[in-house]
């Protein structure tokens, strides 16, 4: 008898990788060894029951229409962009006006609700990515890219390498320290990670133009313990992310909001 | 004798004309369990679903039709996760010294003829069958065996499409599978063993 079967050879058996020659060597080997055969079964039927047991999280309701309501605002673009204009006789534009007055009230409501709708999941899909940010920041124990409690190194430190420009405050709160900043990207967009301390607790403020001029309502909220405040000013959008006294984080945000006029 | 091929469902690939949504909610069910598999909570899986979901749909211009989509947004889920913070967590749990290992196994020979057992007694191929067992030995899967059976056994990816998912060497796909067999076998084996003591 030939040698045994490798493991690799039997664990691509069993997964359907062996070429047609390799299959037909197996096989030959199969049919006059038990201790392959077993072997062989074995690994078949535990991929076959991993697979049945494995097969268990099922998508929780209300997951699915979210995500296509994503989906659809993305195809109701394309389609507004790319819908061919039908010349039809003056009875059917009478028609389609009459239709479009009848229901353009229902349609704009239900239009605001999915806006809405879009931009509290957008908004949640941004908290979740700056709360990892600024966990993987605290976790990763590093240095600053740029080390420096002074605003004037700080600042010029960003000098082209981001396509705008943003002040920070001379003077922070009692027991607030600005410890330096990194480059990071949000979005795949390149935006400032200012990292203060107030107390022992690290604070990170993501500095970001905002996109489309579009106007974000300033906003609080909690993801897995961490305090998010989001404030718009100007063409910025300044987002913390600690887990340290709320009243604290938002008086620190205010304080670089209200030193941005003017830059 | 013919154990096998294992059957495998025809790849389906969508038409040039597929919008994102016609590809990516048919897939939903299996991002889901990966995802819930991966960070064993319901919220992070689904904050981990739909932060990808998004990131696809951004990225979705630069996917080329005629590819695998299904590695694709995979491959984004995989990603999202490993930045994650449980993710970012789980990677701080595997042990140096098993990175070490795959990489000297992800050559070839991978791991010598006499470390597979043979011997099959009967009780064991039951226990394989015991879902129970088997989901608590899936649950003691390291996290980087854990994502590769959950591709190959439960997603029936090919081990080239788990390379491109995990952007790692087809070796490698092939010493983590056997890896995360043995080891879901040594568990199965070993709480076999505990079972049968008890109940001496």
């Amino acid at each position: 008898m030939t040698d045994h079967l490798s493991q690799v050879t039997i664990n691509a058996l069993a997964d359907g990788e062996l070429s047609s020659d390799q299959l037909a060597i197996a096989n030959d080997h199969l049919a006059v060894c038990p201790a392959c055969t077993s072997t062989a079964l074995v690994q078949t039927l535990l991929k076959t029951n991993v697979a049945k047991t494995a097969q268990r999280y099922a998508v929780p309701p209300g997951l699915e229409q979210r995500l296509k309501l994503l989906a659809s605002r993305d195809a109701s673009h394309m389609a507004q962009t790319s819908r061919p204009v039908r010349r039809s006789a003056v009875a059917g534009w009478a028609v389609a006006a009459l239709l479009l007055l009848v229901f353009s009230g229902t349609i704009g409501l239900l239009h605001r609700g999915r806006q809405a709708e879009v931009a509290s999941v957008a908004q949640s899909a941004q908290i979740t990515e700056v709360c990892d940010l600024h966990i993987a920041t605290l976790a990763a124990g590093q240095d600053p890219q740029v080390i420096s409690s002074d605003r004037h190194t700080v600042k010029p430190w960003f000098q082209g390498k981001l396509p705008f420009s943003f002040n920070l405050p001379e003077n922070l709160p009692s027991d607030t320290k600005l410890d330096g900043a990194n480059l990071t990207y949000l979005h795949n967009q390149p935006v400032a990670q200012l990292l203060y301390h107030i107390g022992r607790h690290g604070v990170s403020v993501f500095v970001t133009q905002r996109r489309n001029g579009e106007a974000v309502g300033e906003f609080q909220s909690e993801h897995s313990g961490f305090r998010v405040v989001n404030a718009g000013v100007g063409d910025l959008d300044l987002v913390a992310v600690s887990d340290v006294d709320p009243a604290r984080l938002a008086e620190l945000v205010g304080i670089i909001k209200g030193v941005q006029n003017g830059r | 004798m013919t154990l096998l091929p294992w059957k495998r469902e025809a790849q389906k690939t969508g038409p040039q004309t597929s919008t994102f949504e016609d590809l990516a909610l048919p897939l939903l069910p299996s991002l889901y369990n990966v995802a819930f598999w991966l960070t064993r909570n319901q919220t992070d899986a689904e904050d981990l679903v739909q932060e990808s979901f998004l990131k696809a749909l951004r990225g979705f211009a630069s996917f080329e039709p005629d590819t695998n989509f299904k590695a694709w947004i995979f491959r984004i889920l995989r990603n999202t996760y490993l930045t994650s913070r449980t993710g970012l967590a789980a990677r701080r749990t595997v042990a140096l010294e098993e990175e070490l290992d795959e990489q000297r196994e992800s050559g070839a020979g991978l791991y010598p003829e006499g470390a597979i057992d043979r011997q099959t007694p009967e009780i064991n191929l039951i226990r394989l069958a015991d879902r129970a067992a088997l989901n608590d030995a899936l649950e003691k899967l390291a996290p980087p065996l854990l994502e590769v059976i959950l591709l190959c056994d439960v997603e029936e990816m090919k081990y080239k499409e788990i390379a491109a998912v995990l952007e790692i060497p087809m070796g490698t796909v092939m010493s983590r599978i056997a890896r995360a067999r043995t080891a879901l076998r040594g568990t199965l084996e070993g709480q076999n063993t505990r079972s049968r003591e008890w109940g001496a």
